[in-house]
């Protein structure tokens, strides 16, 4: 067994287990899109980053990736990480408005504005149904291709492939196209219309290494200082 | 070839071949590198092949075909030995005349390489500054090797290191030398190699260990690792077969990039080579150890050279990063436990055995011992690859072994590291170069690319070609290196097209850091790097173009239209006016040049042209257009009643006037753009007549008077007032003329008072401010000038001085006295030119220190010499004086020209009237708006910016007349900037016969030089119309790119 720190409290896990499964584990909520139980860990969103290490040394990486340490100290909701989370989703926003997880994500966070030139993709290569697609349904049907601006999602050459059974697996995971959001428009990429007041929160800046079992609990971190 | 079976034998092989009196031969040495292939050191090559087979020359000479040697600016070239002689740049038909010296023993001096800057010939290549300020362990060794021959490298002690690893019998000796060495990784990241290679050779192995030789060198500008496997690929191959052995490791991969074909080439040879000897694969000399090298070549993905991705690439799947913990050193390829290492580092390795650990750490700086390897690029005269001790300062490289900027322009930063480096400023450059420091300073090591970026580089342009460079190789995995690239890239692109706001910069900033702190791999990680560090040392050119959508670099092109207009202080359509010569509309080419400037013929005689300073024309060694003779043409040709000032109606009630004080070419100009809003203005001028300096500062020679006299009557029109003689501070106040009901002031005083020498005895008969010198002949006709005249200064008072000094009766010798040298003077180059031409005497590097007189009259001057001392933040070299070089200059004058400034106490003498100042002799005032302290008071030309051009006088006229008329209206003053590009097309001719770039610059006439003393005629002349219509003809109309209507589309015919 493996005990790390997370939030203040020490949690034993079995070796294997990583940062996120650990944090679930006791309670403390981690917004993710494209990491599911039952497919294997990609770290390609980047919205369940946590911070690791101790003052000073501290870095932001990906829980779902990152292997449970002895000893590791695991903040999940400090500044940074909410700072850094917040301008993760605004790029999510940018890219693909019309998801309604990436609609509650953002209002959750109160992310309420999004600077970049809007674009409609309607993909944020998570990955998610690539790994469904090969994990679950042993089909590999589907795969990226290109790299950089060019990454792609598609069946080999886009053509029609032969290994796909339409299952719809792929669609039953995506974060982007299977909820849809209908209320935003061009120049409001934001929607709000199912936005939760976020819960109120007690003396945050004494517990600075620790958060409520509230989820959301980042409102600490939202309201103005 | 024999296989060794022991060690024993290898030695014996080596010294057989050190023996053989065939290596102490005369050799000429040429480098086949990949750089010096592309500039034909091939066909060097064969040349000398074929000669020495001619002429029989066997049995005399060798010849050395060998890989980089570093300095690739000067390739193809030819080292002779034993004579150690540099032949830079050789052509073809040198070569027998090189094997002939060699053969005598002897030199050909004019092919020997020779300092561009200084013109000094060396006959030791060691002693070419370039070389002699390096230190080459590993570079050095390329020059003694042929790639494809391992017999050269085993006499070069090459696998010596290896005899000495295996015959320890000890692996942990082996690390441990490594270790105490104090390596650390030349990939970029800086980490121990012995530490490295101790985790490795502790992690369980029993299904086998890696060691990986990471040769996929993808940054844009270095190319030492190409440079190390094409020249001397044995080195990897020994450094990686010692590693293996002290690490236990079982196969070794070298990953090299597929766009190195000559480094696969070598590679390939130098391993099956290898193997035939024994010195790889089964029972390495016979020491019954067994390790193996393959190649694997990677598909061109710049992410492949992050160790996880590049394991990936090795084990065949896509090459993307993944989550690290687990490192390779636990799990590398195919599980295996991995040490990734990069080509510099393995070629370290041998190095290390053969000088010993203690040896090679005392290079260096503690904790970065060794020797680094740069490749030196970019704006610097002296390209190619540098290795130093760690530690050298950036100073260091780049002037003393890069030779400093390869143009006129200054250098104002390197860049380090690659796409995932950053700038460092030219204010850092006394930085130490090692892991820790460059870090500090916000770039990183990386693998050694060096860039010199000079005034001619756009910073926010270098980010953005970064940022281009990464969204297409990041590998897209992690969203926010996907779109955080992406988007960072769209906002630098929008600032260089001149669509940015402020506002953007914190944007770019916030999503830099959350970039480098979201992203899994290292190159999300600093793909910030280059916004963040020109973002932190250059943020003034981000607000330049946001703000003032000026790129100042002319880089950009959607800031920049065409140079020439982008230059001119006024704006001057210098291509549209050109363009109509060309097409022979000289009435239509007068009427932009004077919408644009209403002193034309002045401009067209004095002016210093930036126009010329950055045409495109003129780029590459050529010469650019020859602007201001054009311009001279057509002003001296057309009649200025072809152009009709459009002119604001008359209103009512009266308008309010503006009192303008100086009646310079600041104070006209603003006169005139006022008087064509239909703003009357009084002109006041303390001297006689209106002109300012064009009177008083330039001499008749230069600007006859007729000339101007008829261009300032031209703009005294109903509108202006002018009235001589009147004085600020004596005849009027500022707040006098409020009272009296002028409604703004424009402060217009130029700057008229020459600086002191500060020396005793300054104020003895004989001895002139320059200033009062040129005043005296030019507005009085009196030559103060007598007998032998010295001059000191350097800027353009001095030398006008000195030769308005050459054409006065009584004078017998002219010299200026310059305290830096010729290079460095300010005055223009072609003022300089003409005065020596006539005659004046230039003596630089001295300073004067006494002025002799007697009975109160001037006698000489006591001087004292300079030399050249250390760079300073400029790169210039600072005079410093010589102790005891004192000596005495017999004079009749002395004219002191060593800079201007204002005269500013008239305008602070009052109680509560006072404007504000800049260090005490310029008006203070914002330099967008023009204003000064006091509300409706404003200022421009040199009493606000200090001594400059006479187009930047006109220019702060124009601009204040602008200003003063929104201040008038009650608009804001300040109004958004926009980027004046080309607008009106005018129709190219079509192109003659032959190539207009051929065809060389025009060079107006100039007068006769006996003609010229005591005589005040002008001394340039016009070009004739064939030659105009020419030069007109040389002009590559950047402007088209804007102008040209796109052409309609063709529609097929059914």
């Amino acid at each position: 067994m493996i005990t790390l720190n997370i939030n203040g409290l020490n949690v034993s896990v079995e070796e294997g287990t990583t940062v996120l499964e650990a944090a679930r584990f006791i309670g403390f909520p981690i917004p993710t899109l494209c990491h599911m139980d039952g497919l294997s860990p990609y770290g390609a969103c980047r919205v369940c980053l946590v911070e690791i290490g101790k003052e000073p040394r501290t870095k932001l990486v990906s829980s779902c990736t990152y292997p449970a340490e002895e000893g590791l100290v695991v903040r999940t909701a400090s500044s940074r990480v909410v700072r850094t989370r917040r301008m993760v989703i605004e790029l999510l926003l940018a890219s693909c408005p019309q998801s309604k997880v990436i609609q509650d994500l953002a209002s959750s966070h109160g992310v309420n504005k999004q600077r970049f030139k809007q674009e409609h993709d309607d993909c944020i290569l998570c990955g998610l149904c690539v790994r469904m697609c090969s994990e679950q349904m042993m089909a590999k049907a589907i795969g990226f291709s290109g790299r950089g601006n060019e990454r792609a999602l598609g069946t080999p050459f886009n053509v029609k492939s032969e290994a796909c059974r339409q299952c719809g697996g792929c669609i039953y995971v995506c974060p982007a196209c299977q909820l849809r959001c209908s209320y935003t428009e061009k120049d409001s990429p934001v929607c709000g219309g199912c936005q939760n007041l976020p819960p109120p929160c007690l003396e945050k800046e004494k517990f600075d290494d620790m958060m409520c079992f509230m989820s959301p609990c980042v409102a600490c971190e939202i309201a103005p200082k | 070839m024999a296989r060794f079976g022991s060690i024993e034998e290898l030695h014996g092989f080596r010294e057989m071949l050190r023996d053989n009196p065939q290596g102490k031969r005369p050799r000429i040495v040429v480098c086949a590198g990949t750089a010096c292939q592309a500039s034909s050191s091939s066909d060097i090559i064969r040349i000398a092949k074929k000669h020495i087979i001619e002429e029989n020359l066997f049995d005399r000479i060798s010849i050395g075909i060998t890989g980089c040697h570093g300095f690739c600016e000067m390739g193809p070239f030819v080292l002779t030995l034993p004579q150690n002689a540099f032949y830079a740049q050789v052509k073809l038909e040198d070569v027998p005349r090189i094997i002939g010296a060699v053969l005598a023993g002897a030199y050909v001096e004019d092919l020997l390489y020779r300092d561009p800057k200084t013109g000094e010939v060396y006959r030791s290549r060691d002693d070419i500054p370039f070389f002699k300020n390096q230190r080459r362990s590993i570079l050095g060794l390329n020059q003694h090797v042929d790639p494809i021959r391992i017999n050269d490298y085993v006499a070069a002690m090459g696998y010596q290191a290896l005899e000495l690893a295996l015959g320890r019998k000890d692996p942990a000796w082996v690390v441990g030398q490594v270790k105490r060495s104090g390596l650390r990784g030349r990939g970029g990241a800086g980490f121990l190699t012995g530490a490295k290679w101790e985790l490795l050779a502790r992690a369980n192995g029993s299904s086998g260990k890696y060691l990986v030789c990471n040769a996929d060198e993808g940054d844009p500008g270095a190319y030492m690792d190409r440079s190390i496997l094409e020249g001397n690929p044995h080195s990897i191959i020994e450094g990686m077969t010692i590693g293996a052995y002290g690490t236990g490791a079982t196969e070794g991969v070298v990953y090299v990039r597929n766009e190195y074909p000559l480094a696969i080439k070598h590679l390939t040879i130098a391993l099956r080579q290898a193997r035939d000897m024994g010195l790889l694969g089964e029972n390495i000399l016979g020491t019954g150890f067994s390790f193996d090298v393959s190649v694997v070549r990677g598909a061109g993905a710049f992410v492949c050279g992050e160790e996880t991705a590049l394991m990936r690439s090795i084990e065949g799947r896509t090459g993307e990063p993944r989550q690290r913990p687990p490192f390779p050193i636990e799990k590398g390829i195919n599980g295996r436990p991995t040490s990734i290492n990069n080509v510099e580092t393995w070629a370290n390795v041998p190095f290390i055995f053969r000088q010993g650990a203690d040896e090679f750490a005392r290079v260096g700086t503690p904790g970065n011992s060794g020797t680094k390897i740069f490749s030196l690029v970019g704006k610097i005269r002296n390209t190619g690859l540098v290795e130093v001790p760690m530690g050298v300062t950036i100073r260091r490289i780049v002037y003393d072994i890069g030779g400093g900027p390869s143009g006129k322009a200054r250098i104002k930063a390197v860049q380090t590291g690659g796409p995932s480096g950053g700038c460092i400023p030219a204010e850092k450059f006394d930085l130490a170069i090692d892991y820790d420091s460059l870090a500090k300073a916000g770039s990183i090591m990386g693998s050694g690319g060096m860039i010199v970026m000079d005034e001619n580089t756009c910073m926010v342009d270098v980010a953005r070609y970064y940022m281009n460079f990464l969204r297409k190789e990041s590998c897209g995995k992690c969203f926010t290196c996907r779109k955080g690239t992406q988007r960072m890239y769209e906002l630098l692109d929008d600032i260089t097209k001149g669509r940015g706001r402020l506002e953007d910069l914190d944007l770019l900033k916030e999503l830099a850091v959350a970039v480098k702190e979201s992203t899994m791999c290292g190159l999300g990680q600093t793909a910030a790097n280059p916004v963040l560090s020109t973002l932190k040392y250059f943020r003034h050119e981000y607000e330049r173009h946001i703000v003032d959508k000026r790129c100042d670099a002319l880089v950009c092109k959607e800031l920049t239209g065409a140079a020439c207009q982008r230059t001119c202080p006024l704006g001057t359509e210098a291509w549209r006016y050109v363009a109509h010569i060309r097409r022979g509309e000289y009435d239509q080419a007068y009427r932009v040049i004077r919408e644009a400037n209403p002193f034309p013929s002045v401009c067209a005689r004095v002016c210093n042209h930036p126009c010329e300073s950055r045409c495109k024309a003129g780029d590459g060694g050529n010469q650019p257009v020859a602007i201001r003779a054009l311009k001279r043409f057509v002003v001296d040709r057309v009649d200025p009643s072809v152009y009709k000032a459009s002119k604001a109606a008359k209103s009512t009630p009266p308008p309010p006037r503006v009192a303008i004080v100086g009646a310079g070419p600041a104070g006209l100009a603003a006169a005139h753009y006022l008087s064509l809003q239909g703003y009357p203005s009084t002109v006041f001028e303390s001297e006689d007549r209106p002109g300012g300096m064009l009177w008083g500062g330039i001499p008749e020679y230069r600007l006859p008077r007729e000339t101007l006299r008829k261009e300032i009557d031209a703009v005294v029109d109903g509108n202006v007032t002018l009235e001589c003689k009147k004085r600020l501070g004596v005849d009027m106040t500022i707040g006098g003329l409020f009272a009296e009901g002028f409604k703004a002031v424009f402060l217009a005083l130029g700057a008229h008072k020459s600086r002191r020498l500060g020396l005793e005895g300054e104020d003895v008969a004989g001895v002139h401010p320059s200033m009062q010198f040129l005043k005296a002949y030019n507005l009085r006709g009196e030559s103060l000038a007598q007998g032998h005249v010295g001059v000191v200064g350097g800027g353009n008072s001095a030398v006008d001085a000195a030769r308005l000094a050459l054409r006065q009766k009584g004078v017998k010798s002219v010299t200026i006295f310059y305290r830096r040298t010729r290079e460095e003077m300010p005055a223009f180059e072609e003022e300089i030119e003409e005065a020596l031409h006539e005659g004046v005497r230039l003596e630089v590097l001295v300073a004067p220190t006494r002025i002799l007189s007697k009975s109160g009259k001037l006698t000489g001057v006591e001087l004292l010499k300079n030399e050249l001392g250390p760079l300073d933040a400029s790169g210039r070299r600072a005079p410093v004086p010589v102790a005891g070089s004192e000596h005495v200059v017999e004079l009749d004058t002395l004219i002191v020209g060593i800079g201007e400034e204002p005269t500013v106490e008239c305008v602070t003498g009052e109680n509560g009237t006072s404007v504000g100042l800049v260090d005490g002799n310029r008006v203070k005032t914002d330099c967008r708006t023009m204003s000064t302290s006091m509300p409706g008071v404003f200022a421009g030309g040199d009493v606000e910016t200090g001594p400059k051009t006479v187009v930047d006088a006109i220019a702060a006229g124009k601009k204040a007349a602008a200003i003063i008329g929104r201040y008038l209206r009650g608009e804001a003053l300040e109004q958004p900037a926009v980027p004046a590009l080309p607008r009106i097309y005018v129709e190219p001719m079509p192109s003659g016969d032959g190539d207009a770039m051929d065809l060389p610059r025009v060079v107006p006439a100039t007068l006769k030089v006996e003609a010229r003393r005591s005589c005040m005629a002008e001394v340039e002349g016009v070009v004739s119309e064939t030659d105009a219509v020419r030069e007109a003809s040389r002009c590559l109309r950047c402007d088209l790119e804007f102008t040209q209507p796109k052409p309609a589309a063709v529609k097929e015919s059914a």
